[in-house]
Order: structure tokens, then C-alpha cells, then sequence
């Protein structure tokens, strides 16, 4: 699974997602791309599962580019503990992603084999998805 | 050059996100024409006109005609912007060109001949590294695609820009090097598998634990201090 491999700090805070993407919002790399329209966080497990679930839809033979990286830790309370005592331990990481991110691109597959996969990949992520196509191969 | 489209438009006043939203809530894309030494124009498209001839593909090395309030320009698309959300146009910047000048495109790349790649044909992937190619024209000559043949090309194949045949006047801006604009890629099926296989048995391995191994101490160390205050 995806994790940075060093970080400065070991806890971040929690923050909130405002607004819309102000990058990455646009085809970089494929021809089709699976674009977030609700803010969240996207855990590396989820990022995971959602490449496997695009790989194995494409029998592998198209090309992904994975457009999110998890590198903010969440911390998480042992259960049962009570309130106070300083934070909690680092437990997963997280992508923020706001509405417009493009997630996950795709080349080399058939339109219809890449919205049959972004959309079973779309299942897997905490975020509402749309299937964007590049301009011009929309035929 | 083909047959030039017309973009019908109409002139707007007032400059600035002011106007300019207010020109999106009329239900209309905010544009400028600019250049050729002449004053800027402030103008006002249709996004349906607009949406056509961004489909149709290479917008950006498209020459159009803009029609503004029956007098027409000619012109070149240098910028679009969009919504980060729906994808819808924004605001659009047009140059003003005349056959004699000079500009550099983006000019989309096209595949041909792709049966006829052994490579392809053996379950090789295309991987295009450039969709577009960057270069400098005459602003009557922009070809609308670069064609690319890939004919013979095997896996490990790539095809530089110097294999690209190039229309007469057509400069690439990167010159320094041959830079590549496709490869055929081998398929990944077989190490796909191998790394699915040991991330799994690391998965395995791994279960239960904290993502860093500092964190294990800190964990005991609080689990110490909730038995303390449990027994409080």
C-alpha cells in the first residue's frame, strides 16, 4: 500500500476540505480519468483496492496512472481509552481530495472496458466519482 | 487549410469577475480576442457553439472565424478554462491571426496503422507520451493532427519525433533532443501477478501493525495510562 517514506512530522491535524481542486483537475497522462466530485479522505486501503479492482477489469493490459498519493497520518485512540492524554497514535494514511481531483487516468483500454472499471472502482472509494474522457475521443 | 468555422458571438462591456459572472449566469462563456496590435475585445459565446468545437477535437490548433455582431475575426484559441467540477468552459482567450504569422500550437497526435504494429498485435501496449505535439507554424497552415504510422514497430519500440513525418513549415519547439512521442510497451500481466502475490504475503505479515515502528512504544505507553486511569 502507498505511504510516504519518511515525513517531518509523525501526527498531522485533522483539517477540513474546502473548495474545489485548484490542480490536478484536468487529463494529465490517459485518455480517461475517475474525477472526485465530493470532498474526503481516501485511505491508502482504498486507494488499493480500487487499483487491483481497475488492473484486474482490464486484464492488466491497459496503462494506470494513480493521481493521489495518502501522505497525511491519521491518528486513532486505542479503544476504551478515556479522553485526554495527548494524541493518538498514527493508525492509517490519508489522501485529501477535493470535488474535481481526477483520481485515478487510464490509457489503452476501450472507452467502455475504462467506465466499467472506474465504475467498479468507484464503489470501493469514500467519494462521489464521474467518469471524465478526454476532448476529442469522446466518439 | 479547410473550411473555417464560424463562432458566433456578441459583445459584452465591463471587465473583471464581475461581468464576467455575470455573463456566466446569463448563460453565456465570457471570451477575449486580443492581438495584432489592436485593442482587446470583450466577448460573449454560446456554450453549444462552443461545446461543438471543443469535441470535434484539436480546439487549440483550430483557426475559427468569431462573428461579433457581424463583423468577423479571425482567430486562434490560446487558452480554455474550466470548471474544476462540471468541466464546463469558463472563459476562453482567442490571438487574432493573419496568414502571415507565426505561432507555436499544441497540435494533437494520431495513431495510424496500428494493426499492422507486430507489437500491438502480440498484446503490447501503446503508450503514448505525448498526446500532443508542440510546435511552430504559420497560423494558415496548422495541420489539424500529426500522423503518426506505426507499421512494423515491435515490443520495446518507440517512436521518436524524428520518425514523424512533419508538414513543410511545421517546427517542433523542442529541438534540442529527439524527444519521444510513443513506445510499445510490454504487457504487464506477468509481473502485475508477482508483485500482487508478495504484497499479499506481506499483508499477511504485517496485520496488526502501527504504520510506523516508533508508534508501538507510544501505544503501550498509553494502554499503560488507560489501565491507570481505569483503575482510578
Amino acid at each position: 500500500m502507498l505511504q510516504p517514506k519518511r515525513t517531518k512530522y509523525r501526527k498531522a491535524h485533522k483539517g477540513r476540505i474546502h473548495g474545489k481542486a485548484k490542480g490536478g483537475f484536468t487529463l494529465a497522462f490517459g485518455a480517461y480519468g475517475l474525477k472526485a466530485t465530493s470532498p474526503g479522505r481516501l485511505s491508502a486501503r482504498q486507494i488499493e483496492a480500487a487499483r487491483r479492482t481497475i488492473t484486474r477489469h482490464m486484464k492488466r493490459l491497459g496503462k494506470l496512472w494513480i493521481r493521489v498519493f495518502p501522505d497525511v497520518p491519521v491518528s486513532q485512540k486505542p479503544a476504551e481509552v478515556r479522553q485526554g492524554k495527548g494524541k493518538g497514535t498514527p493508525e492509517w494514511w490519508a489522501a485529501r481530495v477535493k470535488p474535481g481531483r481526477i483520481m485515478f487516468e487510464l490509457d489503452g483500454v476501450s472507452k467502455q472496458t475504462a467506465v466499467e472499471a472506474f465504475t467498479l472502482a468507484a464503489a470501493k472509494l469514500p467519494v462521489g466519482t464521474k467518469v471524465v474522457v478526454r476532448l476529442g475521443e469522446e466518439g | 487549410m479547410s473550411t473555417i468555422i464560424t463562432i458566433p458571438a456578441q459583445p459584452r462591456t465591463g471587465t473583471g469577475k464581475g461581468p464576467a459572472r455575470a455573463t456566466r449566469r446569463s448563460g453565456r462563456v465570457p471570451a477575449v480576442v486580443y492581438g495584432a496590435k489592436k485593442d482587446p475585445s470583450l466577448i460573449s459565446l454560446d456554450p453549444r457553439d462552443l461545446m461543438r468545437a471543443l469535441r470535434a477535437g484539436s480546439f487549440m490548433a483550430t483557426v475559427f472565424d468569431v462573428d461579433i455582431a457581424g463583423k468577423a475575426e479571425r482567430v486562434l484559441p490560446r487558452d480554455v478554462q474550466f470548471d474544476p467540477l462540471s468541466d464546463a468552459p469558463m472563459h476562453v482567450d482567442f490571438l487574432r491571426v493573419s496568414a502571415a504569422t507565426t505561432v507555436t500550437v499544441s497540435i494533437p497526435v494520431t495513431f495510424l496503422n496500428e494493426e499492422a504494429a507486430p507489437g500491438l498485435k502480440r498484446g503490447g501496449l501503446l503508450n503514448v507520451v505525448r498526446h500532443d505535439i508542440e510546435a511552430n507554424c504559420r497560423a494558415d497552415a496548422i495541420p489539424h493532427h500529426i500522423e503518426v504510422d506505426l507499421t512494423g514497430l515491435d515490443i520495446g519500440d518507440s517512436v521518436h519525433i524524428s520518425m514523424v513525418p512533419l508538414p513543410d513549415g511545421v517546427v517542433p519547439t523542442i529541438t534540442d533532443r529527439d524527444f519521444t512521442v510513443a513506445t510499445i510497451a510490454a504487457p504487464t500481466v506477468v509481473q502485475e501477478e508477482a508483485t500482487e502475490v508478495a504484497e499479499g504475503e506481506a499483508a499477511e505479515g504485517a496485520e496488526g501493525e502501527t504504520p510506523e515502528g516508533e508508534a508501538t512504544e507510544e501505544a503501550k505507553g498509553e494502554d499503560k495510562a488507560g489501565e491507570k486511569s481505569a483503575k482510578d
